[in-house]
């Protein structure tokens, strides 16, 4: 178990051994720990007090499936609180083979001066001057790193967006093919990462220092038993790696809560085009790959690589919130100008959801119309080549309301919704308006409970609890290093059972199913406390007036939940 | 009576020639509920089927109506 710090302002690097206030800590649970004990609340996000702190999750690097999450946690510059954004790929499961717990960048490195912080494959990690890579967009990057450090290299790095402090920039990490198109996209910590003068982190996937498990003999049993879960799991096992998440396009609309037209209505018309059916039909037909593995040991392979008509890489992954974001709010309607808009985001380093709402927002506004591909595209190469407006956009769709003058801006504590729209799917009102991150689908979607039938999505009856279990378990999750789409095997006897006792063989445990939502409350007290010293109330707890105000077709529903009902979302 | 199932998720497959565009028209005796649709489809087994009518989800022993577009969906949890 290593514990670094790497002072970007003296350029030291020093190795401790985890501090016991962060003993068994992992993921989310280890990041809002750190944040919430070391950075001043009221800080600058931008400025050499706040911390960026790195860390797989405590599964991270062993041999259970689908356990390559990394935490990336500091305070957000976009929505001033407590922030965690995790991402797949390549870069956890090589952290974890060097028995790396976490990594924090303090201070700020001079002025102008650009490094990447490598670990070699002995796990010793060093600064790197990279001035060379200023402006380089993250393919062209992690190009160069694989050339320079090897193809067995994980890579976790930002855009131009970072470099220029835009809050809504993003941390791109590199998936087992070496391309930086996976992401910590949520709040803006591309910027923190750029405001300390870090270019990337780059890691050597050789490592072979793996924390030890305490008992290996039951630890293979259960990751067999999980992984058996995962693969017989209707949604895990056939819907994702048949159609990825895209697949929710369908359901969603067919439930009335896809946001369209910057959240006017909950129907987008013409959403066959779009959907994840439609997708993996042209992606096949194309010779992509509708069924592509992104992540280190990921038995899913939700995601997909889309190709342009020629049968050249266009993009991986799209995702259903990215269709979503650049396609339903905007009212663009073709895979190929949704996927090139996808691909500019991940080169610029930005996050794909808070760059399309910003769009539509623009095109809500008059600036441009609904519909108009190539207005998007060029609005979104705007951030990377830095203009005026570009660096309004890559501050995301709060910066774009504040330029028009627009107050129809689906956001909570400055991040935009996600891809459920809160007046058809009340449960994720709940969540987005209490959250200690902001909007955030991530952090607990109700949207299951609906399709399972357990609760009415448009009428208020337990969506306060229903909202407070799934943000629990959520951040359970996201301690652990285990993708949140593979946590739907969690749901089944045999998947959660399984998982209890990896951890409980991992760390020579004796926890019972009441300790894992425990671990989950812990983290969110950390947050909230963070939040609250940080001048944060429940005043803050609250969505846009027109969530309230505007019914949204075709159910004609707006928001029901009260502000005393909100505010018992999250009261531990 | 008549109703048009439009399959979504890996439901298609099931079905030889399933046109996504065109769904499926099926008969069906007045009365019928969606449990009875579902047997009809030999869905009823198929684990994680989910009924959407005129966007709402339905239960089993929700009544469908001629002429009605019903959306069979694979339950998913989020993305």
């Amino acid at each position: 178990m290593k514990f670094l710090r790497v002072n970007m302002g003296s350029r030291e690097v020093t190795v401790e051994e985890v501090p016991q206030a962060y003993m068994g800590l992992g993921g989310r649970g280890l990041t809002s720990t750190v944040v919430n004990a070391e950075v001043p609340p009221t800080c600058d996000p931008l400025g050499p007090e706040n911390k960026l702190i790195v860390a797989p999750g405590v599964l991270s690097g062993t041999s259970l499936v689908n356990t390559s999450r990394v935490s990336i946690g500091a305070k957000s510059p976009l929505t001033g609180t407590i922030k965690e954004s995790n991402a797949g790929g390549t870069v956890a499961a090589a952290l974890g083979h060097m028995g790396i717990t976490a990594v924090i960048f303090e201070g700020q490195a001079p002025a102008g001066e650009l490094f990447i912080f490598r670990f070699d494959e002995n796990g010793d990690g060093s600064l790197v001057p990279a001035s060379a890579y200023k402006g380089m967009g993250t393919y062209a990057l992690a190009e160069k790193m694989l050339e320079t450090y090897g193809k067995k290299t994980s890579v976790l790095c930002i855009g131009p967006a970072g470099e220029q402090g835009l809050t809504a920039a993003s941390i791109q990490t590199t998936d087992v093919d070496g391309r930086p198109c996976r992401a910590a996209g949520r709040g803006g910590l591309g910027a923190v990462m750029g405001a300390k003068g870090l270019k990337a982190i780059v890691v050597d996937q050789r490592g072979k220092s793996t924390d030890a498990i305490a008992n290996p003999e039951a630890f293979k049993e259960a990751a067999k038993a999980f992984a058996k879960a995962v693969k017989e799991h209707p949604f895990t096992g056939q819907m994702l790696p048949a159609l990825g998440t895209a697949g929710m396009v369908a359901p969603v609309n067919s439930m009335g809560a896809f946001p369209t037209l910057n959240a006017t209505k909950g129907v987008m018309e013409g959403w066959e085009k779009i959907s994840g059916e439609a997708l993996a039909q042209l992606i096949q037909e194309r010779g992509g790959n509708p069924s592509h593995m992104g992540c280190a040991q990921c038995i899913v392979h939700c995601s997909n690589e889309f190709v342009d008509k020629e049968g050249q890489y266009v993009t991986s992954s799209l995702e259903y919130e990215t269709i979503w974001s650049m396609g339903g709010m905007t009212g663009i309607d073709d895979f190929d100008t949704i996927a090139k808009l996808d691909h500019l985001c991940d080169d610029i380093g930005v996050d794909t959801m808070d760059t399309g709402v910003a769009v539509a927002g623009a095109m809500d506004a008059g600036y441009k119309n609904f519909g108009d591909g190539q207005a998007a595209i060029e609005m979104v190469e705007e951030i990377g080549k830095g203009t005026p407006f570009g660096k309004v956009l890559g501050n995301g769709a709060a910066a774009i309301g504040k330029h028009f003058n627009h107050n129809r801006v689906p956001v909570v504590k400055g991040q935009a919704i996600a891809a459920y729209d809160p007046r058809a799917m009340q449960g994720n009102a709940v969540t987005y308006a209490t959250s200690p991150m902001g909007a955030d689908h991530t952090a607990g979607n109700v949207v299951g409970e609906y399709m399972a039938g357990a609760l009415d999505p448009l009428k208020p009856d337990g969506q306060v609890e229903a909202s407070r279990n799934t943000q629990v378990a959520m951040a359970s999750v996201d301690c652990t290093g285990l993708c949140l789409l593979a946590s739907f095997a969690l749901t089944t006897p045999e998947g959660a059972g399984a998982f209890l006792n990896a951890m409980n063989a991992k760390f020579g445990a004796q926890m019972g199913p009441e300790d894992i939502p425990a671990m989950g409350i812990r983290v969110l007290k950390e947050e909230l406390d963070f939040n609250r010293k940080a001048g944060f109330t429940s005043a803050d707890d609250r969505l846009p007036r027109f969530f309230y105000e505007e019914p949204l077709a075709p159910h004609n529903k707006v928001v029901l939940i009260s502000d005393e009902e909100m505010d018992q979302a999250l009261t531990f | 009576m008549r109703v048009n199932v439009k399959l979504f998720g890996t439901l298609g497959q099931r079905f030889q020639g399933y046109r996504q565009e065109d769904g499926l028209n099926v008969e069906i005796p007045d009365g019928a509920r969606v449990k009875d649709l579902l047997v009809h489809l030999e869905l009823s087994g198929f684990k994680g089927c989910v009924v959407a009518v005129a966007g709402r989800i339905v239960k089993p022993a929700g009544l469908l109506e001629n002429g009605m577009t019903v959306h069979i969906l694979q339950a998913g949890a989020g993305g």
